[in-house]
């Protein structure tokens, strides 16, 4: 086979993989800022195999439609992202699924399933520095950190 | 300057053009001067109908002294203004351009109106009571919210009905016939808040409609008969069809017809009803005029009838039991416009009595009466309605008595009216009820009796009859002791002058206009002039001996004596007599029949109204339960459809993102097969 | 040598499967199942590709394609929103870096600068002011998992398919394109001044579209700014919360 439809073929397989994935996190996900990042994912994808049919095609074209998208991408991340706080100013709650006033008059709201209790994450307060001169009253307080952001 | 054919459209138009003009500006210009327009039309048109009548006289006059021409000849004159339909036999067709000829004859309509003795004498009636009705009903339809609508619709009338009497095909003749049928309706409904009204109009005007459905096919049968609507062509090739039995249904139909216009037995049930109306069209279209449009249908139409002597019987047979049978209900009403209602179909009958026999004495005896009659009636009516202004809207004879004092003018035009109706020597009604009666007589005198004989003596009945019933109403609402109703208030007087002149007019109309008429000979010999005549003059049935003509004249004087006597003996005095005399008459339930009007609507309710109703409930149900719960079925379907893909709406975007993602693999896979 | 078409329904299968394990669905267990699934099929999946002949090549494109698909599944899988965004942080890198091998190397920058450089750090941003307390419970709970994860992989399955399809040589519904050869390229879009050709077909063929896309960005502006502005005041907490 030719290496350049090889390379073809391999880069466009990447994209739609690429964009396949993305459309799972659109579709599945509640969080509007991670289906925003999930349509990102998706363009990254099209971006992608457009940048390898540029190279196929020996043009430039490609790339200056991935410029394009990315300038669009650019805005689209501004007005959604302004949208977004909107909404969460209104609901604070960033689930998509609060919003769905567009469904049939008689059809019931969404409901979440209840959830199973989380294994509790012990929210303790940030460190704080003891007093300085003073030796702290308690070695080893470590355990009480917040262990993740 | 007035020649007759500018004479004959100024006729018609002046009304219509004053009904348009209230029509238009009645609500904000005019209002309570909404008459002025329709008034002076009326007036007008009634100047150029007279002089229309002068105009044919003269013609007449110098066909007299004319050398050479013959004397039977017809005077008239046609005026075609323009061609309304007209369907050639041969037709290019559309398509291809062949000539097609289907043989139907050509299919030519023409506006046109004719100017005969025959329509001049009803054109001149027509606008002479219409003017003095439209000049009564100045005050009396003063102040009614709506006054300008009234005039807007008698304009409309006369219009209608002067077109009627002058049009010069049957098509058109049927056009105006529907419309004075409408004009009608419009003004017995005129008070359309009140429920009787209403529904009075409506049986008038589905009475009607029997009847013109009858015309129709009349006209029809006409058309494939002769294949021609004009009168005259009609009537020149009706001598080829004598004896042809499509004549005489062709004249039975025009009979149904006439029956349902001018009331005779069966349909004159609409006529009584008709009474809800204001006065004045009572008394101008109820009984001086549209109704007697059926007359002049028949009258025209005496070349047809002359052709088929069966039909003339019968519409002899109908004229003679309408007579009898409005006699003898108007004795026992107690609502003084309805006696004159059914005084009216009596009267009515009276003319068809007159057309049925077929001679030209009879005919003219018949149009003689239609104009005494107008003008009597129309008194009579006026006056009713002076009373009825005058008590408040009280017209029951019981609750009414001794207003002659209050009254003075209505009294002295009433009794005027009633001698008249009576046929009292002199007055008009005198000579055109002996007309009736000389023409009867001399023809069962021809035929030996029989049918005609019958009729004589059943008219004779009815002088009886009628003087009796006239002079009851007569004698109870003027003498007597003085009876007012509550609703006329303290202050029951005399109607103003607006209503009061036009009764003075009448009065003396009526009064005189007979015995003009018979003594200048005028009448006849100008009627006989009328083309449509031509046949009758020929079959001279005319020759009557003066003894004959005293002997009908004496008869009928001492019958009109004997029921005025016998009135003014029952209800001069005390009421005792009339009740003892009603009671005897109940034994044989005479009494009931005559108060029950023959119990002809419970009747008409029973074996019309009721299975029709009870079809159109069945069909309601039908409709209902069949074809409305199939609909809803239908309808139904989608409503399901729906209901099974709602819940695809159901507002989440993610959904509907997944629902955009199949849909992109379902296309990418139909692609890749 | 089995056929290619089981071993990428094998592979879809088996992605499908691990990714809807990967996703949150409440509190199942089975992440780490799901990701040896997803290692798996992604193992199965680039042994159907051709490879690019030299070794080097092919270790840089196999690794960079590793971490782009990978970081990306990540970022579509995790709890936590911030670590949604850091994935898609390192898939970006990934994707800058397939850039690069493919010969475009100004988008790989502007990659790398514009959404790593801006856009993340903006959605990192909005992040912090919108949900400062970490995971929520829409985070912890997706909507049919398993259909869309299902629906995805299939989309990928039958984009490969269809990939596959045109890029045959027998593929009817496409004319024989002779694809460039590496003197061509050189000429072309590898040209070593190619940001240089690329700036002058951006300025000279395509200058209608970059008016227009600059237009766009400024309208994006002054849009975001409006809808911030016209609904800031309307909150229904009645809080004054300034971004």
């Amino acid at each position: 086979m030719h290496p350049e439809i090889a390379l073809l073929n391999d880069f466009l397989l990447v994209g739609a993989a690429l964009f396949g994935v993305g459309l799972i996190g659109f579709v599945s996900r509640r969080n509007m800022i991670v289906m925003f990042l999930s349509v990102e994912i998706m363009l990254q994808g099209v971006s992608l195999s457009l940048a390898a049919w540029g190279r196929f095609h020996n043009d430039f074209g490609g790339q200056a439609l991935v410029l394009f998208i990315i300038a669009v991408a650019a805005c689209e991340a501004a007005v959604a992202l302004a949208l977004i706080l909107t909404l969460f100013h209104r609901r604070c709650s960033l689930d998509i699924a609060a919003w769905h006033f567009l469904r049939e008059a008689n059809q019931p709201p969404f409901r979440d399933a209840p959830l199973p209790e989380e294994p509790s994450e012990r929210l303790e307060p940030w460190p704080h520095l003891p007093p300085a001169g003073a030796r702290p009253e308690k070695f080893g307080e470590e355990d009480k950190y917040r262990p993740k952001v | 300057m007035f020649d007759v054919q500018t004479l004959l459209i100024l006729i018609p138009a002046l009304p219509l053009a004053a009904a348009l003009a209230t029509a238009a500006l009645g609500t904000r210009l005019l209002r309570d001067r909404s008459h002025v327009p329709v008034v002076t039309a009326l007036v007008l048109s009634f100047a150029a109908s007279v002089l229309l009548v002068f105009q044919l006289q003269e013609r007449i006059e110098e066909r007299a002294t004319q050398p050479g021409s013959s004397q039977s000849a017809g005077v008239e004159e046609v005026v075609a203004r323009w061609s309304w339909i007209n369907v050639p036999d041969a037709m290019p067709h559309p398509v291809d351009g062949r000539v097609e000829t289907p043989g139907w004859g050509n299919f030519n309509i023409e506006v046109s109106l004719r100017a005969d003795p025959l329509t001049a004498v009803m054109l001149a009636m027509v606008t002479c009571i219409s003017a003095l009705v439209a000049i009564y009903s100045i005050g009396y339809m003063r102040g009614d919210p709506g006054y300008w609508r009234f005039f807007a619709y008698v304009g409309l009338f006369v219009f209608s009905m002067t077109m009627l009497v002058s049009a010069n095909n049957f098509l058109l003749l049927y056009v105006f016939w529907e419309l004075v049928g409408l004009c009608s309706y419009l003004l017995i409904g005129f008070w359309y808040e009140r429920p009787a009204a209403a529904a009075a109009g409506k049986k008038a005007f589905l009475v009607n409609r029997i009847g013109d459905v009858g015309f129709a096919l009349g006209i029809f049968l006409i058309w494939t008969t002769f294949g021609t609507l004009d009168f005259g062509g009609v009537f020149q090739s009706v001598g080829q069809h004598a004896g042809d039995w499509r004549v005489t249904a062709i004249c039975l139909l025009l009979l149904i017809g006439a029956c349902g216009k001018s009331a005779q037995f069966p349909l004159h049930v609409w006529l009584p009803d008709a009474m809800e109306g204001p006065t004045p069209v009572s008394a101008l279209i109820h009984a001086a005029t549209m109704v007697t449009a059926g007359v002049y249908m028949v009258a025209r139409c005496t070349p047809l009838f002359a052709a088929a002597p069966d039909a003339q019987y019968v519409v002899a047979v109908v004229g003679g039991v309408t007579a009898l049978l409005g006699a003898i209900i108007a004795i026992t009403q107690t609502d003084l416009k309805r006696i004159l209602a059914y005084s009216t179909i009596s009267h009515l009958g009276y003319m068809f009595v007159a057309l049925g026999t077929g001679t030209l004495l009879g005919i003219t005896a018949g149009m003689f009466h239609l104009i005494t009659h107008a003008f009597f009636k129309a008194l009579l009516f006026l006056g009713a309605g002076s009373v009825m202004h005058a008590a408040g809207g009280v017209i029951d004879i019981r609750r009414l008595g001794g207003l002659r004092r209050r009254m003075p003018v209505t009294y002295w035009t009433f009794l005027a009216g009633c001698l008249s109706i009576a046929g009292v020597v002199p007055l008009a009604g005198f000579w055109s009820k002996d007309a009736i009666l000389l023409s009867l007589h001399d023809r069962s005198g021809l035929f030996g009796g029989g049918l005609f004989e019958i009729l004589y003596l059943t008219t004779l009945l009815g002088v009886v009859l009628i003087d009796f019933y006239m002079f009851r109403p007569f004698f109870l609402v003027f003498h007597g002791k003085e009876k007012i109703p509550p609703e006329a208030g303290n202050h029951l007087h005399e109607s103003p002058g607006s209503m009061t002149a036009p009764l003075v007019v009448l009065a003396f109309g009526s009064v005189v206009v007979g015995a003009y008429f018979e003594w200048t000979h005028g009448f006849a010999h100008f009627l006989s002039f009328t083309p449509s005549f031509e046949c009758l003059a020929q079959s001279g049935h005319t020759a009557i001996g003066t003894a004959d003509k005293w002997r009908v004249a004496a008869i009928g004087s001492v019958l009109t004596a004997v029921g005025v006597a016998t009135a003014a003996m029952l209800y001069l005095g005390s009421g005792k007599a009339v009740a003892r005399l009603a009671r005897a008459m109940n034994v044989f339930g005479l009494y009931s029949l005559s108060y029950g009007k023959f119990f002809f609507d419970p009747i008409y309710n029973a074996f019309v109204v009721w299975p029709l109703l009870s079809v159109a409930r069945l069909a309601a149900w039908f409709d209902c339960m069949a074809i409305d719960s199939l609909v809803d079925r239908c309808g139904r379907i989608p409503k399901l459809a729906g209901a099974a893909l709602r819940p695809a709406q159901n507002g989440l975007v993610q959904f509907y993102a997944l629902a955009m993602v199949f849909g992109v693999l379902v296309l990418l896979g139909i692609m890749l097969m | 040598m089995p056929d290619p078409r089981h071993i990428l329904t094998l592979a879809v299968l088996l992605g499908a499967v691990g990714l809807w394990l990967m996703l949150p669905r409440g509190g199942a267990r089975g992440r780490a199942v799901g990701a040896v699934l997803g290692i798996v099929a992604l193992g199965l999946w680039f042994s159907q590709f051709h490879g690019l002949g030299q070794w080097t090549a092919d270790g840089m494109f196999f690794v960079l394609a590793a971490i782009a698909v990978v970081a990306a599944v990540g970022a579509v899988t995790s709890r936590n929103p911030v670590y949604c965004a850091i994935w898609f942080g390192l898939s970006l890198l990934g994707t800058a870096g397939l850039l690069l091998l493919v010969g475009a190397q100004f988008l790989a920058v502007a990659t790398v600068l514009v959404y790593a450089g801006a856009i993340l750090v903006m959605f990192l941003f909005v992040l912090m002011v919108a949900q400062p307390e970490g995971k929520a419970s829409c985070d912890r709970m997706s909507w049919e998992a398993g259909v869309s994860a299902a629906a995805g992989i299939a989309m990928v399955g039958v984009l490969s398919v269809a990939i596959g399809g045109i890029l045959s040589p027998s593929c009817p519904a496409m004319p024989p394109i002779a694809p460039p050869t590496q003197e061509e390229l050189a000429a072309g879009v590898l040209d070593p001044h190619q940001v240089a050709r690329l700036g002058d077909e951006l300025f000279g063929r395509r200058l209608i579209a970059v008016e227009v896309a600059g237009t766009l960005l400024l309208a994006a502006l002054v849009g975001a700014a409006v809808i911030v502005n016209q609904f800031s005041g309307r909150r229904h907490d009645g809080q004054q919360r300034t971004v």
